[in-house]
C-alpha cells in the first residue's frame, strides 16, 4: 500500500480548479495544460492532486461531470462549474485575496 | 477549445461502471499527455513513460477518485429517491382530494381494522408480554397447595407445612407466605372495608418491590407482640388516606386496631394473584402452629418464592415435592395425598386469560385481513378509472417499478393514516376494555400504550400497507401496456382483475363466516350459562357483606345479638320477603372443611372434603334452596345447644348412599376433640359460582360458628338495589362503624361473575359485525362493479328478450356462488380451528351443527341483501342505452 501523498495545498488546488472552470466546462488534462500554461510553471500540481481534486469537488456538487467529445473527436469526461462552485470560488478568492494582502503588509516595507 | 458536444447525462452508474468511466478519462490524459510530449521531441515510449511519472499515485488516485464517486452516487441516489417520494405523496394527496369518498371508506375501514388489533395487541403486550412490576419477575414463583386425589392445583398451604418448606428448601433464596388480610378503616368519614394481605416480611422481598414512601417489612416485624404496623398501596393512599407522604409514621384504624403505616407502594405495584389487595398487615404464623390440630390441618397461606439464580421453575417444584413427599409419610393423618404445585409468576397471573387473549388476538388480525382485502378490492376497481391516467404517466416516461413504487405510496399513506386512526381508535378501546372488565383483569395496571404497542401499531399499518397495495399495483402496472392500446373497455386484464376480486371477496366471506362461528359459539355458551338452573333463585334478591370489627364484637354472642337484630330490622322493611345470611354466596364460592361420620371407621390417610358455610336461620328461604327434609336451623340452636348440621343432598347421596343420613352424627374440621354434631335437615344443592357444580356441602348455624361477618342475601318484591338506602340507613342505626360493602343484586353479582365470559364474547361478536359488515360491502363492491362492467352484455340479452326474472338471477346467482364458495372454506376453517375456543365455551361443542347452520343463514342472508342493489341496477338497464353507448 502506498501512503498517500500529503497535499498541503489542497485548499489551493480546489480554488484553482474553481477558478479555471470558471471560464469555461473542461476535461481533466484541459485543467491541467491551462493551470500549468497560466502560472508559467510556478506552481507544479501533480495531475494525481487534480483529478482528486476534480472528484472531490463533483462531489461536493461544486462541479458536475458530463461525458462529451473532445477537440480530436475522443470520448472525453468535462468539468463545469455549478452555481454552488460559483458561490465557492467567489468566498475562497475573498479569503485567498485579504490572505495574501496580510502576507504582503508584513513583508513589504511600508 | 470549443464547446462539447453533450450527448450522454450520466443518471446512475454501476460500479464496474464507475471504476470504467475512470479509466477511460485517465486514458485520455495519457494519450494526450503522451501526445504533447511526442511533440515537444520526446520519443513515444520515453513520452508515455514520462506522463506517467509526472501524473504522480496513480493507484491511490484511482482509490480515492472511485470512492469519491461513489460516495456521490449514494447521495444521487438518496436525493432522486426523496424527490420522487414527495412527488408521489403529492400525487397521492391530490388522488384522495379528487375521490374523498375512497378515501373516508378505505381509512375508516383500515382504522377499524388496525385499531381493533392494537386495542387487543396492548392488552396482550399488557398480561402476556411485558415484565410484571416486580424486582426480578422471571424468578418470582407461585406455589399452590395440591391434592393429588382430587386434581385440585391452586389450594392453599398449611402453616406446618410452610415452614418446612422454608427450612429444608434449596431452591429459593426466600421462600414467602401470606393470607387473606383486609379490614374495615375507620376514619373520619363512613367506614370503609378495605381488601388486603397478611404477609410475612419475606413477601415483599421476594417480589423485589421498592416502596414508593417509607419501607416494608422488616425481618421479625411479623411475629406477635411487636407493635403491628401496616403497607398501603398507592391507589387505597390516594383514595382513603389523602395521599400525603406524611402518612408514613401516623397510626390508621383498621377494625379498631391501630396499625402504624410504614410504607406506601408504588402505583404500578400489584399482589401477585390477589390483586383486589390494597392493605398489607405483617402475618404471625405462631398461634396457629402452636395449635397442633390446625397447623397441618388449616389450609390458609399462599407462598411465592425468589428463584436462586439458575434454578428453573421445574427443579424447585420438583424439590418441594420431595419435601411434601416426605410430609406425606411423617403425617398421614393430615398431609396423605397433599404435595404442591409450582407455577412461574407470570402464569400464575395470567395463566386463565392467556387463552382467550390469544383467541381475541387471533380474531382482530383475521378482521384486518379482511379490511385488507376490501381496501384491496377498491383499489383493483379504482385501478380501472386510473388505467388512462397511468398510461399517461406511463408515456411520460415511468417505469414500470416507478408506477408500482407511486402506487404502493399511495396505500402506505392510507395505511399509515388508517392507522393513526386505528391508534386513536385503540387507545379508546383499551381504555374502556380495561375499564369494563374491571377487576377481573390480573394487571390492568401493566395495560399501557408503551413503545411496543406503538412500534407494532406502526408495523402492521405498514404491513396492511403492502399487503393491501401490492397486487392491485402489480395488477394495474401490467394492465398499462394493454391498456395503452386500448380506449378502455372489456379487456383482458379486466377480466383476471375481476377474477381476483372475487377470490378476494370469496376469502373475506370465509373469514367472516369463521369470526362468526367463533362469535355464536361464544354467544351460546353465555346463554346456556344465563339459562342454568343454580339451585336457587337470583330474581329479586339483594345481597351485601357485613364484616363486624371491634372488640365489642369478639364474642359469638354480642355478633348473634347484632345479627338478629339486622335481621328483623330489615325483615320489618316494606318490600322484603326473607333475610338470610350465610358465610359466602355460592356465587362467590366457599369454604370447606374434613367431614368424619360417627360409628364409621377412620378411612386410611385424609378425611373426605366438603363445603362448608354458616348460615343463618332464614337463609334457605332467602335464598329460595328447597328444604327437602327434616328443617331448618331455628332460634333453638344457639351456642349452648347441641350442634346441628344441615347437609345438601349431594353429601347425603355421597357418604350415605344406603342410609339415611337423619340424626347421623358427623364432625366437620380437623379438631378430633370437637363434639359430634347432629344432622337435622337436608337441603336442595346449589351450583357453586356462574359455571361451577354442586358439590357435596354441610352447613352449619351461624350461631354455633361464628366468622365475624356475614354475605347477607334478602329476598325482596322490589327491585332489589332500590332497598339498598334502606339498609344502610338500618346497618347504621345499628352501629355507624360497620360499612355494607359489596352490595349488588344477585343478578349483578352473576354479570360480574361472567365477566371472563362475557367480554371475549363481546368483543368476538364485535369483531364478527365488523367483519360482515367489511365482507358485505366487499360484495356489494364487486357486485356493483362486475354489473357496471356488463352493462352492455346485459343490454344485448333484454335486446333478445331475456325477462327481468332472469337478469336479476345472474347477478344474484353471481353472488351467491362466491358466497357459498366462501361459506364452505369459512365453515371448514372454523371445524378445523375450533379446538382454540374449547377452553371459552360451556355446555357447546365447537363444531355445534345449530351454530354453523345459523351462520351460514345470516351469512347468505347478509350477502343476499348486498346483491340487491347492484341486481335492481341491472334490472333499470335500459338496452338502447346501453348498446348506443358503445
Amino acid at each position: 500500500m502506498t501512503k498517500p501523498p500529503i497535499d498541503l495545498l489542497q485548499g489551493t488546488v480546489d480554488v484553482l480548479i474553481l477558478r479555471t472552470l470558471a471560464w469555461e466546462p473542461m476535461h481533466g488534462y484541459g485543467v491541467a495544460r491551462f493551470i500549468r500554461q497560466r502560472t508559467e510553471g510556478v506552481l507544479t500540481i501533480e495531475s494525481a492532486a487534480l483529478y482528486q481534486a476534480l472528484h472531490r469537488l463533483e462531489r461536493k456538487k461544486w462541479i458536475r461531470a458530463e461525458w462529451g467529445l473532445s477537440e480530436n473527436n475522443r470520448r472525453a469526461k468535462y468539468y463545469s462549474l455549478t452555481a454552488d462552485g460559483r458561490k465557492q470560488l467567489r468566498e475562497e478568492a475573498a479569503t485567498w485575496r485579504s490572505y495574501a494582502e496580510a502576507v504582503f503588509k508584513v513583508l513589504e516595507p511600508v | 477549445m470549443g464547446r462539447p458536444r453533450r450527448y450522454l447525462r450520466f443518471p446512475w452508474r454501476s460500479s464496474p461502471r464507475l471504476r470504467a468511466d475512470l479509466d477511460e478519462e485517465l486514458r485520455f490524459y495519457f494519450d494526450m499527455r503522451t501526445r504533447e510530449l511526442v511533440e515537444q521531441g520526446m520519443s513515444d515510449a520515453d513520452a508515455r513513460r514520462e506522463a506517467v511519472r509526472e501524473f504522480g499515485d496513480v493507484e491511490y488516485t484511482k482509490r480515492y477518485c472511485l470512492a469519491e464517486d461513489a460516495m456521490s452516487r449514494r447521495e444521487e441516489r438518496r436525493t432522486d429517491y426523496v424527490a420522487e417520494l414527495r412527488q408521489d405523496m403529492m400525487h397521492s394527496w391530490r388522488t384522495f382530494r379528487r375521490s374523498p369518498g375512497f378515501a373516508v371508506i378505505a381509512l375508516l375501514t383500515l382504522a377499524l381494522g388496525i385499531g381493533a388489533n392494537t386495542a387487543i395487541f396492548s392488552v396482550v403486550n399488557g398480561l402476556l408480554l411485558r415484565d410484571l412490576p416486580y424486582g426480578e419477575p422471571d424468578r418470582v414463583v407461585r406455589v399452590w397447595g395440591a391434592h393429588k386425589d382430587s386434581g385440585v392445583d391452586r389450594s392453599q398451604i398449611s402453616a406446618g407445612d410452610f415452614i418446612d418448606l422454608r427450612t429444608r428448601q434449596r431452591s429459593f433464596t426466600a421462600l414467602g407466605a401470606f393470607a387473606w388480610g383486609g379490614g374495615t378503616y375507620i376514619g373520619t368519614g363512613d367506614p370503609v372495608r378495605l381488601s388486603g394481605a397478611r404477609v410475612d416480611a419475606n413477601v415483599f422481598r421476594v417480589l423485589g418491590v421498592r416502596p414508593y414512601l417509607g419501607r416494608t417489612f422488616a425481618a421479625g416485624e411479623d411475629s406477635s407482640g411487636v407493635n403491628p404496623t401496616i403497607v398501603l398501596g398507592f391507589s387505597v393512599w390516594r383514595r382513603v388516606f389523602g395521599g400525603a407522604s406524611s402518612i408514613v409514621g401516623k397510626t390508621v384504624n383498621i377494625s379498631g386496631r391501630s396499625n402504624t403505616v410504614i410504607g406506601v407502594l408504588p402505583p404500578t405495584f400489584f399482589f401477585p394473584t390477589m390483586a383486589e389487595a390494597e392493605i398489607f398487615t405483617p402475618l404471625d404464623l405462631t398461634p396457629v402452629l402452636r395449635d397442633v390440630n390446625r397447623s397441618r390441618k388449616f389450609h390458609n397461606l399462599g407462598a411465592i418464592g425468589l428463584l436462586r439464580p439458575g434454578v428453573t421453575v421445574a427443579q424447585a417444584g420438583a424439590e418441594l415435592k420431595g419435601i411434601t413427599a416426605q410430609l406425606e409419610r411423617d403425617f398421614p393423618q393430615s398431609n396423605s395425598n397433599m404435595t404442591v404445585a409450582t407455577v412461574g409468576m407470570r402464569d400464575a397471573v395470567v395463566g386463565d386469560t392467556r387463552p382467550a387473549l390469544l383467541v381475541l388476538l387471533g380474531a382482530s388480525l383475521l378482521v384486518l385481513l379482511i379490511a385488507c382485502a376490501n381496501v384491496a378490492g377498491m383499489l383493483l376497481s379504482r385501478a380501472v378509472s386510473r388505467r388512462q391516467e397511468l398510461a399517461v404517466r406511463a408515456a411520460l416516461g415511468a417505469g414500470r417499478a416507478r408506477l408500482v413504487r407511486q402506487m404502493m405510496t399511495e396505500s402506505l399513506i392510507l395505511a399509515l393514516a388508517g392507522g393513526a386512526i386505528g391508534l386513536a381508535v385503540a387507545l379508546w378501546g383499551t381504555h374502556a376494555l380495561v375499564a369494563s372488565a374491571g377487576d377481573r383483569l390480573p394487571a390492568a395496571s401493566q395495560v399501557t400504550a408503551d413503545a411496543t404497542v406503538l412500534l407494532t401499531a406502526l408495523a402492521v399499518s405498514v404491513a396492511s400497507g403492502v399487503v393491501f397495495g401490492l397486487v392491485p399495483a402489480l395488477a394495474a402496472s401490467r394492465g398499462i401496456q394493454l391498456a395503452l392500446k386500448e380506449s378502455g373497455r372489456g379487456t383482458s386484464s379486466g377480466v383476471s382483475r375481476h377474477r381476483m376480486r372475487t377470490a378476494l371477496v370469496t376469502g373475506q366471506l370465509a373469514l367472516a363466516a369463521m369470526l362468526l362461528v367463533g362469535a355464536g359459539l361464544l354467544v351460546r355458551s353465555l346463554v346456556g350459562l344465563q339459562k342454568r338452573d343454580l339451585g336457587y333463585s337470583i330474581e329479586s334478591t339483594l345481597t351485601f357483606e357485613i364484616l363486624l370489627a371491634g372488640d365489642r364484637y369478639d364474642s359469638g354472642a354480642a355478633q348473634d345479638q347484632f345479627f338478629d337484630a339486622l335481621y328483623t330490622r330489615l325483615e320489618a322493611l316494606p318490600g322484603v320477603v326473607a333475610v338470610g345470611g350465610s358465610g359466602n354466596i355460592p356465587l362467590r364460592g366457599g369454604a370447606s372443611a374434613s367431614l368424619a361420620i360417627d360409628g364409621r371407621p377412620q378411612p386410611e390417610g385424609r378425611l373426605p372434603e366438603v363445603g362448608y358455610q354458616p348460615v343463618s336461620d332464614n337463609l334457605f328461604k332467602a335464598m329460595g334452596v328447597p328444604l327437602k327434609r327434616g328443617r331448618t336451623f331455628g332460634p333453638q340452636d344457639r351456642q349452648d345447644s347441641p350442634p346441628v348440621v344441615m347437609l345438601s343432598e349431594s353429601a347425603a347421596r355421597a357418604y350415605w348412599p344406603n342410609g339415611d343420613p337423619m340424626g347421623a352424627r358427623v364432625r366437620l374440621g380437623p379438631n378430633p376433640n370437637d363434639p359430634w354434631m347432629t344432622v337435622v335437615g337436608i337441603v336442595g344443592d346449589v351450583r357453586m359460582g356462574v359455571d361451577g357444580e354442586s358439590r357435596p356441602t354441610a352447613y352449619v348455624s351461624g350461631r354455633q360458628d361464628h366468622w365475624g361477618g356475614m354475605a347477607v342475601v334478602m329476598r325482596t318484591t322490589t327491585e332489589p338495589t332500590s332497598l339498598l338506602p334502606a339498609v344502610r340507613r338500618e346497618v347504621r342505626a345499628l352501629d355507624p362503624t360497620i360499612p355494607v360493602s359489596d352490595a349488588y343484586s344477585m343478578k349483578q353479582v352473576r354479570t360480574q361473575g361472567l365477566t371472563d365470559r362475557r367480554l371475549p364474547m363481546q368483543l368476538m361478536a364485535a369483531f364478527a359485525l365488523l367483519a360482515l359488515v367489511l365482507a358485505a360491502v366487499g360484495v356489494y363492491g364487486v357486485m356493483a362493479y362486475s354489473v357496471a362492467a356488463r352493462t352492455r352484455e346485459i343490454g344485448v340479452r333484454v335486446a333478445l328478450g331475456a325477462q327481468p326474472r332472469n337478469v336479476f338471477g345472474m347477478v344474484v346467482r353471481q353472488g351467491m356462488g362466491a358466497a357459498a364458495a366462501g361459506l364452505t372454506l369459512g365453515l371448514l376453517g372454523a371445524a378445523a380451528l375450533g379446538r382454540v375456543l374449547t377452553s371459552l365455551l360451556y355446555g357447546v361443542k365447537p363444531t355445534d351443527v345449530l351454530t354453523f347452520v345459523g351462520v351460514a343463514g345470516v351469512l347468505l342472508a347478509v350477502v343476499l341483501a348486498a346483491c340487491l342493489v347492484p341486481a335492481r341496477r341491472a334490472l333499470r338497464v335500459d338496452p338502447l342505452e346501453a348498446l348506443r353507448s358503445e
